[in-house]
C-alpha cells in the first residue's frame, strides 16, 4: 500500500460508517425501486415497460406531476414572501426578541406534522376560526371554502414548512450587517432596490437552501396534501400511496415514486443553481 | 444645516434632549462625548434612520424631517464602513449613482474620478474584503461623496483603524473636505481626532450639548466641569472665591476674573501646561513637594503634592536629564493663564 | 418481451429488505397486525392473556394488509410471521396465492361464542365493521337511503371518500346499486357524482373524515359504527343510520400463515383474540370495535340487538371486487380531480 492510499483512507475513514449506511439504506433501496419499476405485473413475475408506458402516455399523470411541482413552488413563494421580511425583522431585533422569534419560528418543528395538519382543519374549516371571523365581521354571507382548496393547502404548508426556510436563512442573516441597509438608504436607494440589490444577493445561499428544503418537503407532504387538500387535489405522493398500499401495484408505485424523485430533484437542482449563482456572485472573489 | 430643539426618546429614555446646532457650509463640526451621550443618535436622526419626537432638521433652509433616509442626500461613512461585500470597489462607488437612475459612461467616468481622488484607481475591480482598513475607508468615503451629498456624516470613522494609520486618514479627510468645500459632522469619542479634524467641537453629555466652540476655546475655556474633565487633562484646585480672584486651599492668592459670588467655595480647572514650578516664594505661588517625574518625549510630566494634600500634574519642557529641583519649591500659574473657576456645587 | 428471471430477488429485496426472523422461542407466536389502534389494542389486551393462560409471548409486526401479503410472498418457505390480520379484499388475494394454512375452527375453545358466519376453512373473524350513513341530527333531517346522499339537503353537506378503504369501497358500491349499478358496476356513481360534484362539501382522505365531521366541514358521510361511536364519545352530534337497503357488514379476519412452525401457538393466539374478556375490552373506549363474541354486550349505537343479525346485513364478494378496484381508484382520481 502506498503512502497516498494511507492518507486517503485517513481522510475518508471517519466517514466510512455513515457512507456504508448510506449505501445500504439509501442507495441500494433506490436501485431496488428502479428495478421494481421495470416489472409489468403486480406480482413481479414479468419484466416489461408496461407501467412506465402507462404513466408516461397519460395526460392525467402529467397534470398530477405539474400540480405537484406547482404546489411546491407556491409553497416556496409563500414561505419566502413571509419568511424574508420575518428574517429581516429578526435581524433588527434585540437579543431577547431574537430568541422569542426564533422559538416561535421553530415551534412548528416541535409538534408532529399530524397535529399541525389537523390544527389547520380547525382553523380553515367551515366552522373554523377564520370563517367565524369572516362571518362575525360580515365579510361574507356564508362560510368561505378554505379547506380542500389549493389556497388553503398552500396557506397551511406555508406555516408547516416555514421553519425549514427560516433555519438556514437566519443562520445566514445572522452574519448580515444591518448597517448595509442604512448605507443603501443613505445612498438614495429605495427599500426595493435595497432588498433586491443588497439583501437578497447577500442572503441568497441561505434563501436557496431554505427554499429547496421547503420545496422538497411541500411536494412530498403526503399527510397535509391528503388531509387539507382532500380527494379532489391529486398529487404524486397520494398516487404512490394508492398504488403501493391499496392496489398493491408496486411496479406502478415505483414508477410514480421515481417520477416524483426525478421531477422534484430537477427543480431542486435549479433552485440550488440559482442560489449558487447569486451566492457565488455575492461571495466569490474577483479575478 | 440647522438642528432645532431636536428631541429623541427610546421608550422612557431621552437620548437627545432639545439639541440645537448650526453647522455652516464648508464647516466640520465634531460631536464629542462618551458613549451614550447622544452623539450617534443625533447623527442617525439627521441621516433619517431615527425619527425624532420633536424638533426639526433643516438643510440649506429646507426641512427634511418628513423625507425618508433615501431622499435626504446625506452622505455617511460608517464606523465599519458598511461596504457592500458582494460588489467590487467600483460598483460600491457607483451604487448611489445607479440608485439615482444614472447610467452608462457617465457613471463610469464619475466612479473613476472619485477613485482617483481617494487614490484607489488601481483597485477598482477588487472586492472590499481584499482591501486594507484604510483602503476600505477611502472606498466608503468615495461612495458617500459620489451622490454629492449636501452634508457628510462621519460615524467614528477612524475607530477601526490602526493608530499609525489614523492620523494619515484624518489628514486625508481634512484635505478632501477643504478641497471640496464639504460640510461635515464627525462623531467621535476621541478628543484628539475631534481637535485635529473639526473646525468646531460640540461636547455632548446625556443628550445635551455641553459646549460648542473651536477646539482652542473648548480646551482653554471649558464651559462646564464635564468639558474640563473630558477634554484633555485637568487639575482640580480647591479654593474660595474672592472679589477679583481666588484663595487656594493650597495657600496662595490668585488674581482672576470670574463670576462666582465672593466667599463661595469652588475649584479651579488648571491644565498641566498652565502650571510651572519656581523656587521663588511669591503670594501667587504655593509650596509643593515633588512626587514623581516622567519624561514624555519633549516634555517632562511631574506630579507634585500641595500642602493640603492635593496632587497636581504639570508639564514643562524637558532639556536633558530630569533633575528634582533642590531646596523648597513652589508652584504657580504660567503668566497669562486664565483657568476656569467652577462652583463646588456644580456637578461634573 | 417478457421473461421471468430475477423475479425472486427483486421480490425479496423490495418486500422485506431481507431481515430474517429470529429463531422462534418455544413459547412464542409472531402475528402481523395493523399499525396504530390494532397494534395498541392487541398489545394491551391480547398479549397479557396469552402470556398468563399459556405462557406464550406474543411478538407483533406492524404491517398493513398489502405489506403482509407482499412480505409473505417474498419469504418463500420461511413465513415472516405466523398469523395474518386482513380485511376481505386482501384476504381473497392471500387465499388465491395460497398463503394460508387450512383453518379448523373446532380447535378454538371459544368457537361456541362466535356468531354465525364468522369462521370458515381459512380463518376466523376477530372484529367486524358495520357500515352505513352517519349524519349530524342537529343540522340535517334523517336520511333513509344511500341515494339521499346525493340529494338536497344532504348533498351540500356530504363528505365523500373514495375506494381507498374497505368501508369506502362497499359504501360506493351500495350507492351505485341505489342508482342501478351492482357489485361489479359502479359506473352510476361516477355519473351521479359528476352532476353534484360542485355541491359536495368535502372529498377527503379516509383518515381525515372524522376530523372534518367534527369541525362541521361536512355533516353527513358514510362510515363505520366504530367512527360514529368514537365521535359520539367525544361529544360530537352524530347518529348512525342503517339505510333502507340495509347496513353493510364485513369482517376483519385472522389467518395462520402457510408453513408456520408454531401452528398450535397460533390457534391459542387466535382463541385469545376472540375470547369474551378481550372482545369486551376491544368493544369499549377507545377502540369501539364491533365484537365477534356473543358474550359481549353491544354498544347502543349499533343498528342491531344481537350479533347474529349481522348475517342479514349486506355483504360483498371481494373475489369479484378485487380485480376491478384498482381501476375504480384510478377513475375516482380522474373524476374528482379539479
Amino acid at each position: 500500500m502506498n503512502g497516498s492510499g494511507v492518507s486517503g483512507f485517513a481522510r475518508i475513514g471517519p466517514a466510512l460508517p455513515l457512507g456504508l449506511a448510506y449505501l445500504a439504506f439509501f442507495v441500494a433501496p433506490l436501485f431496488m425501486l428502479l428495478a421494481v419499476s421495470f416489472f409489468a405485473d403486480d406480482r413481479l413475475t414479468v419484466v416489461g415497460l408496461d407501467n412506465w408506458r402507462k404513466f408516461l402516455f397519460d395526460a392525467f399523470h402529467w397534470k398530477v406531476v405539474a400540480d405537484t411541482l406547482l404546489l411546491g413552488l407556491k409553497a416556496v413563494f409563500a414561505t419566502v414572501l413571509l419568511g424574508l421580511p420575518l428574517a429581516l425583522v429578526w435581524r433588527g431585533a434585540s437579543p431577547f426578541w431574537q430568541r422569542v422569534l426564533l422559538f416561535v419560528a421553530v415551534m412548528p418543528l416541535l409538534t408532529s406534522v399530524v397535529v399541525r395538519t389537523f390544527a389547520w382543519i380547525v382553523i380553515l374549516g367551515r366552522e373554523g376560526v377564520v370563517n367565524q371571523l369572516v362571518l362575525g365581521l360580515g365579510l361574507s354571507p356564508e362560510p368561505l371554502r378554505l379547506l380542500q382548496t389549493e389556497f388553503g393547502l398552500v396557506v397551511s404548508l406555508t406555516q408547516i414548512e416555514m421553519p425549514l426556510l427560516l433555519l438556514p436563512l437566519l443562520s445566514v442573516m445572522a452574519r448580515f450587517d444591518p448597517n448595509l441597509l442604512d448605507a443603501s438608504a443613505s445612498l438614495g436607494a429605495s427599500p426595493w432596490r435595497t432588498l433586491f440589490r443588497v439583501v437578497v444577493p447577500l442572503v441568497a445561499p441561505g434563501l436557496a437552501a431554505g427554499a429547496l428544503l421547503v420545496f422538497a418537503s411541500a411536494t412530498t407532504a403526503f399527510i397535509s396534501q391528503s388531509v387539507i387538500g382532500g380527494g379532489r387535489l391529486v398529487y404524486l405522493p397520494a398516487l404512490v400511496w394508492q398504488q403501493a398500499m391499496i392496489n398493491a401495484n408496486w411496479p406502478f408505485a415505483a414508477v410514480v415514486a421515481i417520477v416524483l424523485l426525478v421531477s422534484v430533484s430537477a427543480v431542486i437542482a435549479v433552485i440550488a443553481y440559482a442560489g449558487r449563482v447569486a451566492g457565488g456572485h455575492a461571495h466569490g472573489t474577483a479575478a | 444645516m440647522d438642528v432645532d430643539a431636536l428631541t429623541v426618546r427610546y421608550g422612557g429614555f431621552t437620548a437627545l434632549d432639545a439639541v440645537s446646532l448650526t453647522v455652516a457650509g464648508g464647516e466640520v463640526v465634531a460631536l464629542l462625548g462618551p458613549s451614550g451621550c447622544g452623539k450617534t443618535t443625533l447623527l442617525r436622526t439627521v441621516a433619517g434612520f431615527i425619527r425624532q419626537a420633536s424638533g426639526s432638521v433643516r438643510i440649506d433652509g429646507a426641512g427634511i424631517d418628513d423625507l425618508p433616509a433615501n431622499r435626504r442626500r446625506v452622505g455617511i461613512v460608517f464606523q465599519n464602513y458598511a461596504l457592500f461585500p458582494h460588489m467590487s470597489v467600483a460598483d460600491n462607488v457607483a451604487y448611489g449613482l445607479h440608485a439615482r437612475g444614472e447610467k452608462g459612461a457617465h457613471v463610469n467616468a464619475r466612479v473613476a474620478e472619485l477613485l482617483e481622488m481617494v487614490q484607489l484607481g488601481a483597485l477598482a475591480k477588487r472586492r472590499p474584503a481584499q482591501l486594507s482598513g484604510g483602503q476600505q475607508q477611502r472606498v466608503a468615503l468615495a461612495r458617500a461623496l459620489a451622490i454629492e451629498p449636501s452634508i457628510l456624516l462621519l460615524d467614528e470613522p477612524f475607530a477601526a483603524l490602526d493608530r499609525s494609520l489614523r492620523l494619515d486618514m484624518q489628514i486625508e479627510i481634512k484635505r478632501l473636505q477643504r478641497q471640496l468645500g464639504l460640510t461635515a459632522i464627525l462623531v467621535t469619542h476621541d478628543q484628539d481626532e475631534a481637535m485635529s479634524v473639526a473646525d468646531r467641537i460640540a461636547v455632548m453629555k446625556r443628550g445635551r450639548i455641553e459646549q460648542l466652540g473651536t477646539p482652542v476655546e473648548v480646551y482653554d475655556h471649558p464651559a462646564t466641569p464635564f468639558v474640563a474633565g473630558f477634554i484633555g487633562t485637568t487639575n482640580r484646585l480647591p479654593c474660595l472665591a474672592e472679589a477679583g480672584g481666588v484663595a487656594l486651599a493650597a495657600g496662595a492668592r490668585l488674581a482672576l476674573a470670574h463670576d462666582q459670588a465672593p466667599g463661595s467655595a469652588g475649584w479651579l480647572s488648571v491644565r498641566p501646561e498652565q502650571l510651572m514650578l519656581t523656587s521663588e516664594a511669591t503670594p501667587d505661588a504655593w509650596a509643593v513637594t515633588p512626587a514623581l517625574a516622567v519624561p514624555l518625549g519633549a516634555l517632562t510630566v511631574r506630579e507634585v503634592r500641595c500642602a493640603d494634600g492635593t496632587l497636581l500634574r504639570l508639564t514643562e519642557p524637558r532639556r536633558g536629564a530630569i533633575r528634582d529641583p533642590a531646596g523648597p519649591i513652589f508652584c504657580r500659574l504660567v503668566p497669562g493663564a486664565q483657568p476656569s473657576l467652577f462652583s463646588a456645587n456644580e456637578e461634573e | 418481451m417478457s421473461f421471468t428471471i430475477g423475479r425472486r430477488a427483486a421480490l425479496m429485496g423490495a418486500a422485506a429488505l431481507g431481515v430474517a426472523r429470529p429463531a422462534l422461542a418455544a413459547g412464542s407466536v409472531t402475528a402481523a397486525i395493523y399499525p396504530g389502534a390494532w397494534e395498541e389494542a392487541f398489545r394491551e389486551h391480547v398479549a397479557p392473556v396469552l402470556k398468563r393462560q399459556h405462557g406464550i409471548d406474543l411478538e407483533m409486526q406492524g404491517l398493513f394488509a398489502v405489506d403482509q401479503v407482499a412480505k409473505f410472498a417474498a419469504s418463500r418457505g420461511a413465513p415472516p410471521f405466523d398469523c395474518f390480520v386482513l380485511d376481505p379484499g386482501p384476504r381473497i388475494t392471500a387465499i388465491e396465492r395460497g398463503q394460508f394454512e387450512r383453518f379448523d375452527a373446532n380447535r378454538l375453545a371459544n368457537k361456541a361464542q362466535l356468531p354465525d358466519g364468522m369462521a370458515d376453512e381459512w380463518g376466523v373473524a376477530t372484529g367486524a365493521q358495520v357500515v352505513g350513513i352517519a349524519y349530524n341530527p342537529k343540522k340535517l333531517p334523517r336520511p333513509t337511503g344511500w341515494d339521499d346522499l346525493l340529494k338536497d339537503p344532504w348533498v351540500s353537506k356530504l363528505g365523500l371518500t373514495g375506494f381507498g378503504t374497505t368501508f369506502g369501497t362497499v359504501s360506493l358500491i351500495e350507492l351505485a346499486k341505489a342508482f342501478g349499478g351492482s357489485e361489479t358496476n359502479v359506473e352510476p356513481v361516477f355519473t351521479e357524482l359528476k352532476k353534484v360534484l360542485g355541491k359536495i362539501a368535502a372529498v377527503g382522505a379516509p383518515a381525515a373524515m372524522p376530523g372534518l365531521f367534527q369541525q362541521g366541514q361536512c355533516d353527513i358521510m358514510y362510515t363505520n359504527t366504530q367512527t360514529v361511536t368514537t365521535l359520539k364519545d367525544r361529544g360530537v352530534d352524530i347518529e348512525f343510520v342503517a339505510p333502507r337497503t340495509g347496513a353493510v357488514s364485513f369482517i376483519t379476519t385472522l389467518h395462520i400463515a402457510k408453513g408456520s412452525p408454531a401452528v398450535d401457538n397460533a390457534y391459542k393466539y387466535i382463541d385469545a383474540a376472540i375470547s369474551q374478556p378481550v372482545q369486551k375490552a376491544l368493544s369499549e373506549a377507545p377502540y369501539f370495535f364491533v365484537p365477534v363474541n356473543k358474550g359481549v354486550a353491544l354498544n347502543a349505537s349499533l343498528p342491531m340487538r344481537s350479533l347474529d343479525e349481522m348475517s342479514r346485513f349486506v355483504t360483498h364478494d371481494w373475489a369479484k371486487i378485487n380485480p376491478l378496484r384498482a381501476g375504480w381508484i384510478d377513475r375516482f382520481n380522474r373524476e374528482m380531480a379539479k
